[in-house]
């Protein structure tokens, strides 16, 4: 008898743990960082037509993206697309180029972000230059479009502890704009000390899909 | 005895007089006349040592002809174009390319290097942007041999072409410069056969290109220290991916180059009409220069304590690097290229040049 009451005794404990178990995990879970995860394929485009997209480019490349580049993106380019990357950063050679002055390419980036949000795409902004893309130009720029992404990646010191170990130029975030942005905004933001770091972001942001 | 001293003197002296008079003369008349020479030594990778002239005749025995060194590996491959002295007052172009002559060998493919691109401009410093910019530098060897190159100009020197015309219109695009820029390599590209000097030697370049069947050329240059150029890596917009992925691996090496493309309006300049006029991947460097810097008198264009010359031709060379590595990997595999020095580019950093010289 004794030994049959030990045994049902013994039996509500492990259901009891049983049953608990999963609340404690869950609780667990709870504490950890929200996991954030983007879907393919993504188009890459610049805003303010510097170099920087094609860095992105490779930078997708060896992240294994399913990607599409254009340069200057049209809004048909948007079809099918999951997310958006836009590098920032103006070149006054590379506007020249597109045949477009700084306002003309905002006006033309809002239309696009606008559509975007329409299709309910995410938005990653990417400032991968350094502070060779913070002058007033590339700031218009800076400061319209990157209240507006959903992810914003930075090549720059995330404090001003990190940046004096960092290479002035390129430390995109020198004054603290970006920082400011995200907080303001409630935007993640991850920042990278050099351009190849942006690989290990784009992959923890877009997980390869399972195979079979 | 005096009478009969000044007899034998006086002959003397003027035999002395009339033969410097004649070396002088001589030796103005081969600058004017022909190319300048330069201290460089090649070696054991120099398996060939042609001229301009090959490529363009008309060239041959004025002061716009200049050497062209071959290297060439023992695996066929790709074949690179790598030109210093384009500007030759942009030293550490220059000098970068006299140290792949000297010191470089190549393992797969061929390289040219051409250190004096406008041996025109070479031959002495005009003081464009800074009067007060040195007309040669020493460089103090391991052996303790003190070598001697010049700083040269930016332009073709003025009396080896006619007079600069008022407004200078690049040929074919039509575009219009200022008259001096007449005389500027890098806005006389693709040249023109029976041009000025300056298109003369352009054009030998293109035939360069299409003969040897180039696959890159990399166009050496600096800038001054406070440009926007300076530390830039211009690449053709069909190079561009190479160029990205160039800039990626030096920076990850913590040489930040940035990455510009070259537009269309550039008319002229080698990163564009190489790119457009052959089928080669072209690119351009630009490190930063303190002689070109405007604001500062007698610059120390050698031992800058922020920009010295070891620290820019070591940049140089790394980037050379950088683009060859990453154009071998997008190149069919018998058109890889690849260059072997016998040191670390990286000991450059903080050396004196000269000892890793011959």
């Amino acid at each position: 008898m004794r030994r049959r009451s030990l045994f049902i005794l013994i039996a509500c404990l492990i259901l009891t743990a049983l049953l608990t178990l999963p609340t404690l995990a869950q609780e667990t879970e709870e504490e950890e960082p929200a996991v954030i995860a983007f879907e393919q394929p993504v188009l890459i485009t610049s805003i303010g037509q510097s170099a920087g997209a094609a860095q992105a480019k490779i930078l997708a490349m060896r992240a294994g993206l399913d990607f599409v580049y254009e340069q200057r993106a049209s809004l048909d380019d948007l079809e099918g697309m999951k997310a958006l990357i836009v590098v920032m950063g103006a070149s006054g050679k590379g506007l020249g180029a597109a045949g477009v002055d700084i306002d003309a390419e905002i006006e033309w980036a809002t239309e696009l972000f606008d559509r975007v949000r329409e299709l309910e795409i995410v938005i990653i902004a990417m400032h991968i230059e350094g502070s060779s893309r913070r002058g007033p130009m590339s700031d218009q720029i800076n400061t319209t479009f990157a209240p507006r992404a959903d992810y914003l990646i930075i090549k720059g010191a995330a404090t001003e502890e990190e940046a004096a170990n960092i290479d002035e130029a390129a430390n995109g975030n020198i004054d603290g704009l970006f920082t400011t942005i995200a907080a303001e905004n409630e935007i993640p933001i991850a920042f990278v000390a050099k351009t190849l770091d942006v690989v290990v972001v784009l992959e923890d942001l877009f997980p390869a899909k399972e195979e079979g | 005895m005096t009478h009969i001293t000044t007899r034998l003197v006086r002959p003397a002296r003027l035999r002395f007089i009339l033969v410097l008079l004649i070396l002088v003369a001589g030796s103005v008349l081969t600058v004017s006349g022909g190319p300048a020479s330069h201290d460089i030594r090649p070696g054991y990778g120099v398996t060939d040592l042609r001229w301009l002239s090959d490529y363009l005749p008309a060239l041959a025995g004025t002061p716009g002809d200049s050497p062209v060194y071959v290297m060439e590996g023992k695996e066929e491959g790709g074949t690179l174009l790598l030109l210093g002295g384009t500007h030759p007052n942009e030293i550490a172009a220059v000098m970068a390319a006299i140290l792949c002559v000297e010191q470089g060998e190549v393992s797969q493919g061929r390289v040219f290097v051409i250190p004096h691109t406008n041996n025109s401009a070479a031959r002495y410093n005009d003081g464009t942007y800074n009067p007060t910019s040195p007309q040669g530098i020493d460089l103090i060897t391991a052996s303790g041999e003190t070598r001697h190159f010049l700083y040269g100009s930016r332009y073709t020197q003025i009396e080896d072409q006619k007079v600069d015309p008022e407004i200078f219109v690049h040929e074919p695009s039509g575009l219009e410069f200022d008259g001096i820029e007449a005389r500027n390599l890098n806005r006389n590209h693709p040249g023109k056969a029976d041009g000025t000097l300056t298109q003369q030697i352009s054009y030998a370049l293109f035939q360069l290109v299409e003969q040897e069947r180039v696959n890159v050329v990399i166009d050496m240059h600096e800038s001054s220290i406070t440009s926007r150029l300076a530390n830039m890596v211009v690449a053709h917009p069909r190079a561009l991916d190479i160029g990205a992925m160039a800039t990626l691996d030096l920076e990850m090496a913590g040489i930040i180059m940035k990455l510009e493309v070259s537009q269309e309006e550039f008319h002229g300049l080698s990163h564009r009409e190489f790119g457009d006029y052959t089928d080669a991947y072209a690119f351009l460097l630009e490190t930063p220069n303190p002689g070109q810097e405007r604001s500062i008198e007698y610059p120390d264009v050698v031992n800058d304590p922020k920009a010295p010359l070891s620290h820019r031709v070591r940049t140089q060379l790394r980037t050379v690097m950088a683009i060859i590595e990453n154009y071998t990997l997008i190149a069919a595999s018998d058109q890889a290229i690849g260059i072997e020095f016998p040191f670390s580019i990286d000991e450059l950093e903080g050396a004196n040049l000269g000892e890793f010289l011959r």
